[in-house]
């Protein structure tokens, strides 16, 4: 059987893509993580992208007990080394995505940040290129690879959502909303309860026995906010002040028994600047769809209309409330707690 | 009058009476509640605005005329919004008459259906818009001119 000139086309670019990593790849470090319950592997090319990218999974690692489900190839271009075949696009702005689709390769690519996100579903590969590892903008290095993960988890029946998350091994809650809501401030504020540490932004939600799995160990905040919550350490990045420049920590370095990869999910909570005293407001379901899927669905492409029916049944499935943080922000764990005492296990 | 969702660019969920749209072209969302619901079934059904209102006298309790207005108010609401869009061809209209379900023994009292909009979350598509690649680009090369 011949292939297609179409498929001999995209096979000779991955080749290319290949190419690319293999001549980057003379310093390479590799980790083993479990990641959502599988394990994937990640080949750093250098130790400059594993300092910038692999922090982010250090509470995941572990001996591979499997093959990998995901093998993600990470490479730069700092110095002499040929960049990969890149799609001829114009830059225009930072953050403007090109996204092309073929069979089971999938492809993003910001210009204007440099970024290429390209994987591989049925071979369970993915490649991630920048164009220099010190450009990486601070949140690729907080949550590295989201629009690859976004590809593979649904291979794993999951869903990569837009959420903070916290709770204890029999139980937690997920906190949604759009930036600016709390959600940050509440998890990290948790560090200083007997609360575990899932997400502050990003994690993986199974919504048939509603489950959060978590991606990342870091947490991140306008460096104001961080200045309010005493107990965190000097930030691994530092804010640089600006409006769109946070601080981002590694909460396993400094808290690796209060991290944890998973938890069933209790209830969903939609923080909000409110009140004087920190309380739950129990929460229509439909406004908490509001306050999960439209900021889930935005950020990541391409959105997927079973997500959407995934996030209603799961809103519908747990309890939902409108959490009011209250003026203490040392109260906001003791809130969550108590709700959790009420809802008991799952 | 036939609209129909504008799909890929629209998706639509209904919870608890409430049904939240998300245009993931212009990064705004929007909830309906109420009449407004039962609109938007019927659209995602393709029926058009008759039977849309035969649906709707069939629920609740209001003058054909009155549901007929706030029925064509909405569509070009949904319209404006480009949430739907102008349904030219495909499958035939389905007809008033014919697909008006049998009114319910209490009909719910007529309350003005609304469209409430949310641009809270435009900011994410106004710094990151997506662009698709369409089949004949990258990553393929033309292949005359490789």
């Amino acid at each position: 059987m011949t292939r297609s000139t179409a498929e001999t086309l995209v096979t000779d670019w991955i080749a290319g893509i290949e190419e690319s990593f293999a001549e980057a790849a003379d310093d390479r470090v590799t980790e083993e993580i479990a990641l959502a319950g599988a394990p994937v592997r990640l080949e750093f090319a250098s130790a400059r992208m594993f300092d910038r990218l692999a922090p982010g999974f250090a509470h995941l690692v572990e001996p591979a007990a499997a093959p990998p489900e995901l093998t993600i190839r990470i490479w730069d271009s700092a110095g002499a080394i040929a960049e990969p075949p890149l799609p001829d696009v114009p830059p225009g702005p930072r953050g403007r995505i090109y996204y092309s689709e073929d069979g089971s390769v999938r492809v993003a690519y910001q210009p204007g940040l440099k970024l290429f996100s390209v994987l591989d579903r049925y071979r369970g590969l993915g490649w991630f290129w920048c164009s220099a590892a010190e450009e990486l903008p601070y949140w690729e290095s907080s949550s590295p690879f989201r629009q690859l993960l976004h590809w593979w988890l649904p291979s794993r029946n999951m869903l990569l959502v837009h959420g903070a998350a916290v709770g204890r091994a029999e139980g937690g809650v997920l906190l949604v909303g759009r930036g600016g809501s709390g959600k940050s401030t509440s998890a990290l504020a948790c560090l200083e309860s007997d609360l575990l540490y899932a997400a502050d932004d990003y994690c993986a939600l199974d919504d048939r026995a509603p489950a959060v799995h978590s991606l990342y160990c870091s947490g991140k905040l306008e460096p104001a906010h961080a200045a309010r919550l005493h107990h965190l350490p000097e930030p691994t990045i530092d804010g640089d002040g600006s409006e769109d420049e946070k601080a981002v920590f590694f909460v396993q370095d400094n808290y690796p028994d209060r991290v944890c990869r998973s938890f069933p999910l209790r209830a969903v909570l939609a923080p909000k600047i409110a009140g004087d005293e920190a309380r739950m407001v129990p929460l229509a379901g439909a406004v908490a769809l509001r306050a999960l899927a439209p900021s889930t669905l935005l950020q990541l492409h391409p959105a997927d209309p079973e997500a959407f029916a995934r996030m209603a049944r799961l809103v519908n499935s747990v309890a939902a409330y409108s959490f009011e943080l209250g003026r203490e922000i040392a109260a906001i764990p003791s809130a969550i707690e108590r709700l959790l005492d009420e809802l008991g296990p799952a | 009058m036939k609209v129909r969702v504008n799909a890929p660019h629209v998706i639509a969920e209904t919870i608890g009476g409430e049904t939240i749209i998300v245009h993931l072209s212009t990064g705004c969302y929007f909830n309906l509640g109420g009449p407004a619901v039962d609109i938007w079934e019927g659209v995602a059904a393709g029926e058009a605005s008759a039977a849309i209102t035969q649906r709707l006298l069939a629920r609740y309790e209001a003058r054909e005329a009155e549901i007929g207005a706030a029925v064509t108010r909405i569509l070009s609401e949904l319209e404006r919004e480009e949430l739907v869009v102008a349904d030219n061809g495909g499958a035939p209209a389905t007809d008033g008459a014919a697909a008006a379900p049998a009114p319910t023994a209490a009909r719910a009292p007529f309350e003005e259906p609304s469209v409430n909009k949310f641009t809270d979350m435009q900011d994410i598509i106004l710094l990151d818009p997506v662009h698709e690649v369409d089949a004949r680009g990258w990553p393929h090369t033309d292949p005359a001119n490789a």
